[in-house]
């Protein structure tokens, strides 16, 4: 996400020399809470639902809130090592690419949302009991990313969009999208007592562009498509 | 009154921090006996090797271990070939990590104590024909006992708060290297955990306070013991 839209902000800036755009980038859980801790800001887009969910929750002004872009999730491994192809769910199980002693990188199932997706995924293949003991938890998905690349672990599940930025691990195969709940962002424009973020025409400018075909093309780059049209509603994650 | 998951992460916490503070007592000794007392080439380096850990961020350090001890790490991979040794992931990879933590506290407080020994007691023991060795066990270390018991509580209450690096190096295991911080942290980003997380701080609170106050005890007994035996 942090590679997507610092292009994005790039692009509007440029075009828009008169708006500043200050981004912070963090885990949905840290953003969430210095947020509702009342952090100034004005967008947010979350990589899950639960901390929008979260958010509204807290009594914290979340105004139109939508799905703005989704991800996939893809099963890696180093470059030099990957060895064919290999599709969760129908080339065969994932513990065969693992040796004696060897893990499989994913972002910590109990915090990362990129692991939440995997231990779904991994429960609905009729995995998670045999695997669950064989987890290498990073605290985010891109260091689970770098574990792979560095070849610490032969295999691991991130989302598309860091396979595809890396040069370091190849992408063995997809997730087929029934085995998790759909890996949307959440946008939303939030308020706090001093600022009205619904009256902030620059706020609503770049929100409105972001929904454009313009930074689509830009988010598709980097391998995210889109949520705007198939809205999956909020109540699909679990 | 504590959940098996708590009473995981407190005994691993232990576990890892003693074994951090075990593995570098003996090099922590030597370095700093060598920084207090020897003049040679290369010392302004070793003395800046041994402060890293101290100045940069702890991720770095964590990368840094993963690069060098890591499964492809110039030393890992040999560690791998010929010993079947591999540290990631495990829990004797979060001690080290622990311990390079925790390695620059200890020879401070080391180093110090071994400057403020009278070189003219050694001088005097070595007159009497005591050995090296003999006048290092029987003069110079007791005499820098406070030095040493502070500096190994530091370290072990370093190596006990010990994150980033670990993190970054060993993971966050359940059972393995989810240490008492790791175990906090994990569920600071989990909504909804707010109550076990502050469970979880007062239970650090409550080590880090008894491991200071032991500290402080110890080295006063042995100041006191010190000085009956110079009075």
């Amino acid at each position: 996400m942090t590679d997507a839209m610092n292009d994005a902000i790039k692009t509007y800036t440029a075009e828009h020399d008169d708006v500043d755009i200050v981004p912070v980038y963090a885990s949905s859980s840290t953003l969430s809470r210095q947020i509702a801790n009342g952090a100034p800001t004005v967008l947010f887009i979350s990589a899950n639902q639960k901390w929008m969910d979260w958010l509204e929750d807290e009594d914290v002004a979340v105004q139109q809130r939508i799905n703005l872009l989704q991800n996939r999730l893809a099963l890696i491994a180093p470059a030099d090592e990957a060895d064919g192809d290999f599709t969760p769910g129908e080339t065969g199980e994932l513990e065969s690419l693992l040796d004696d002693g060897e893990r499989l990188a994913v972002g910590d199932p109990d915090h990362v949302p990129a692991g939440i997706y995997a231990k779904q995924a991994l429960k609905q293949l009729g995995e998670w009991e045999a695997l669950e003991p064989r987890l290498a938890r990073a605290n985010d998905v891109r260091s689970a990313l770098v574990l792979v690349a560095r070849g610490e672990t032969p295999a691991g599940v991130v989302y598309q969009t860091d396979a595809e930025a890396s040069d370091g691990v190849t992408t063995l195969g997809l997730f087929p999208l029934d085995t998790h709940a759909p890996i949307v962002y959440p946008t939303a424009l939030i308020s706090t007592e001093d600022s009205d973020a619904q009256d902030n025409p620059d706020a609503a400018a770049f929100r409105a562009w972001l929904e454009g075909s313009e930074a689509m093309a830009i988010f598709a780059d980097h391998g995210f498509a889109s949520a705007l049209e198939n809205d999956v509603s909020k109540d699909n994650d679990s | 009154m504590l959940s098996p998951a708590e009473w995981d992460a407190i005994q691993l916490s232990m576990r890892i921090a003693l074994s951090a503070v075990g593995w570098i007592l003996l090099p922590g000794i030597a370095i700093a006996w060598l920084l207090a007392r020897r003049e040679f080439r290369g010392k302004a380096l070793l003395d800046g090797i041994v402060h890293l850990p101290l100045v940069l961020p702890p991720v770095v350090i964590g990368y840094l271990l993963l690069v060098s001890l890591g499964r492809r790490g110039f030393i890992g991979q040999w560690l791998h070939e010929v010993a079947g040794i591999s540290l990631p992931f495990t829990w004797q990879g979060a001690a080290v990590a622990s311990g390079v933590m925790a390695f620059p506290l200890f020879v401070r407080a080391v180093r110090l104590s071994l400057e403020a020994v009278d070189p003219k007691l050694e001088a005097a023991a070595h007159t009497l024909g005591a050995g090296r060795w003999r006048i290092f066990f029987t003069i110079t270390l007791p005499l820098s006992l406070p030095g040493l018991l502070t500096g190994t509580m530091l370290a072990f209450a370093r190596a006990l708060s010990e994150f980033g690096a670990t993190i970054t190096f060993a993971s966050n295991i359940p059972g393995e290297t989810r240490t008492l911080p790791l175990a906090l942290y994990t569920l600071i980003q989990s909504p909804g955990q707010e109550a076990a997380a502050a469970r979880l701080c007062v239970i650090s609170v409550v080590i880090a306070m008894a491991s200071l106050v032991a500290s402080e005890w110890l080295a006063r007994s042995a100041r006191l013991r010190t000085r009956e035996r110079d009075g």
